[in-house]
């Protein structure tokens, strides 16, 4: 079980990662101040050192109320599977769509998350992934001519 | 201030065309549809929107975007009252009042009071920005790069001192905001920043995706993780209970000029209308009289939060379109959009381009007033929809809001950045983290950085500069002040504390 103690924790090692990659990122850049004020890596060279401290004090603020944050939970099992049963499809409709485009990423996602995460009837389920595709579609492609991101199921069906 | 009526005449001639009229009611509908949606909100329904204004006049464009702001807020309430589901972060402190009251079969009458007080304290900020925004912008006109840079540095301040939440957190958030925004190239130096030799970086991390994520999919897993279940009071409306509702209305105006002054004042400053709901209802419950009846089904309960809520959300224009800086995380979008069509946000608006400032006025008064209209009226539609189970309806805002990634840059790389920060929203939203200064510092923490650069060429690299006149050098003072704000109330904080336990020491002694 996660508890706000763990939480807190892994957020700040998460905020101190960050600062750390900032860093060594702006170390390649000019970090000082020349005569025309400062330099193209004075502020990310800064703001990285800003998140790494800031980091560890969350760190030592938690650790010294622990005994207060370790009883409190940020999710149960109950919540936590729900999370996953709805995060896991997003990162897979996101994969999928790197490869087969965003529409049929998306129908793919709706049948597969009312069907088996909702539970509902194969109809219902076909019938809302083939509408929101076919909606989307329309909007953006036709009527405001943004094309979105496309595989090749649409090159195929001569729709790209 | 006269001559501003007559801007404001000339706004209104921009506005009342009829394409302008139908694009307020279409806005103010899909806010309410946005609004009344969890895990749609005011900020990612404008971010969701804008791609598709990209085509548009920028008048029309402001006017969607912004009747699309004022449904969300009007929405947020609906669900809030009905359901006990806060559509919208804002409207979380009318739940406290308005579902108990809703629940008692007052549903009608809470929704009234809601959303009349809410127009009421939408057209407190209307008037604030019709009165004040020509002045401030004229004061504006005089800035320099130092007094940009300390009105920035007062915005970022503020929200340390002011925004609630600990010091420490806030800071991390303007801080991973200022991290992010600077990613991509260097506007002054051209240099390539912090992009690590990914071609996708060099784009540097969009805000508009950064929103998506955190207020899109991260409100979502919030949403799911409780198991959402809209088992509400019914949608079901009365009229003539709307008329006895809105008659007794006047005997609250106490409560309402106190929540729109509140909310006003959060508005401008950058605190936002979720921080204004929050201190409007903890004022009105610590000074009315009815505070005991507070999250029992109390009228005032329902309208102080409500009409800071709404006239937060307006005036936090002012600031925007005056002085180029945001009042809220939804106003931070919207300037981002300005620079988008190719406006430059700031007093120069007010010179150049009278129409869109005055048309975008004028188009509020009526947004608001056709918001209060449709909000009541769509009722029982929105309700109704709520009734779809969230297993269909989750899935779908799901895919809406990766659509909007995409449209952003028209790259597939931006679903991955939702998604990471949509996990990244869940933790801080999970944390107490606040997210509207760290949307804020992405959008304005490059143009802070111009101007402090800019300064420092002007003074030779010397901040002295930021102190050179009496302006320049107030602000900075007061943004130090602030700035330092967190460590003075610790002193304070502790001198008071001491005090009381050698008074209580006292008390004891003679007791």
């Amino acid at each position: 079980m996660l508890t706000r103690f763990h939480l807190e924790l892994i957020f700040a090692a998460c905020v101190f990662a960050i600062g750390a990659v900032g860093l060594y990122g702006s170390l390649e850049l000019d970090t000082g101040w020349a005569s025309d004020g400062p330099q193209a890596g004075f502020f990310p060279f800064r703001v990285a050192l800003i998140l790494m401290v800031g980091a560890v004090l969350v760190a030592i603020q938690a650790v010294r109320a622990r005994a207060k944050l370790r009883p409190i939970t940020v999710t149960d099992h109950a919540g936590m599977r729900r999370i996953l049963w709805f995060g896991l499809p997003i990162i897979g409709m996101v994969a999928l769509a790197q490869w087969l485009g965003l529409y049929a990423a998306m129908a793919v996602y709706l049948l597969a998350t009312i069907r088996l995460g909702g539970r509902r009837p194969w109809h219902t389920s076909l019938g809302v992934a083939a509408g929101v595709t076919v909606v989307t579609f329309v909007v953006f492609e036709w009527w405001f001519q943004v094309p979105l991101l496309k595989g090749p199921l649409e090159i195929m069906l001569g729709l790209a | 201030m006269l001559s501003n009526l007559d801007s404001l005449m000339h706004g209104f001639s921009v506005a009342l065309t009829a394409y302008h009229i139908m694009l307020i009611v279409g806005g103010v509908l899909l806010g309410i549809l946005v609004g009344v949606l969890p895990g749609l909100g005011a900020p990612n329904g404008v971010t969701l929107l804008l791609p598709l204004t990209f085509t548009m006049d920028p008048v029309s464009a402001i006017i969607l975007l912004t009747s699309l702001y004022w449904g969300a807020l009007f929405g947020g309430s609906t669900t809030s009252i009905l359901f006990n589901i806060p559509g919208e972060p804002s409207s979380v402190a009318t739940t406290f009042d308005g579902y108990p009251m809703a629940r008692q079969g007052r549903a009608t009458e809470a929704l009234t009071y809601a959303f009349l007080s809410a127009g009421f304290g939408a057209l407190v900020g209307i008037i604030v920005i019709t009165l004040l925004s020509t002045a401030v912008a004229s004061f504006a006109l005089r800035f320099g790069p130092p007094e940009y840079f300390a009105v920035y540095l007062l915005a970022f301040s503020s929200f340390i001192a002011f925004g609630g939440g600990t010091p420490l957190k806030t800071i991390i958030a303007l801080a991973l905001g200022f991290g992010f925004g600077m990613m991509g190239t260097d506007t002054v130096s051209g240099a390539m920043r912090l992009t690590f030799d990914v071609p996708d970086l060099i784009r540097g991390i969009s805000f508009l995706v950064v929103v998506i994520g955190l207020f899109g999919l991260g409100e979502l897993l919030l949403t799911i993780e409780e198991g959402p279940e809209f088992k509400g009071a019914s949608g079901r409306i009365d009229p003539r209970e709307i008329l006895r509702t809105a008659a007794r209305m006047p005997r609250y105006w106490l409560a309402m000029l106190r929540g729109s002054a509140v909310g006003v004042w959060m508005g401008i400053t950058p605190g936002g209308p979720t921080a204004a709901s929050f201190m409007s209802y903890g004022i009105a419950r610590r000074v009315s009289r009815n505070g005991a009846n507070f999250g029992k089904g109390e009228p005032e309960g329902v309208i102080a939060p409500e009409t800071a809520d709404h006239s937060a959300g307006t005036a936090a224009m002012l600031p925007m379109l005056s002085l180029g800086i945001p009042g809220s995380a939804t106003s931070a979008v919207m300037l981002g959009g300005l620079m988008i069509w190719g406006l430059n946000p700031g007093p120069m608006l007010f010179v150049e381009q009278h129409d869109f400032v005055w048309g975008m006025i004028a188009s509020m008064y009526l947004g608001n007033v056709i918001g209060v209209v449709l909000a009541l009226a769509t009722v029982p539609l929105f309700a109704a929809m709520l009734s779809v189970s969230f297993a269909i309806i989750g899935p779908i805002i799901v895919t809406v809001c990766l659509v909007g990634a995409y449209t952003v840059a028209n790259a597939g790389f931006d679903l991955w950045l939702a998604v990471l920060f949509g996990i990244m929203g869940y933790m801080m939203k999970k944390l107490d983290y606040p997210l509207a200064p760290m949307v804020l510092a992405m959008v304005i923490g490059d143009k802070a950085e111009d101007a402090f650069r800019q300064s420092m060429l002007l003074s030779n690299g010397s901040v002295t500069i930021l102190w050179s006149n009496w302006l320049v050098g107030t602000l900075t003072s007061i943004a130090l002040l602030f700035l330092a704000w967190p460590v003075v109330a610790m002193l304070l904080g502790r001198r008071r504390a001491s005090r009381a336990a050698m008074a209580a020491a006292r008390q004891g002694d003679a007791a």
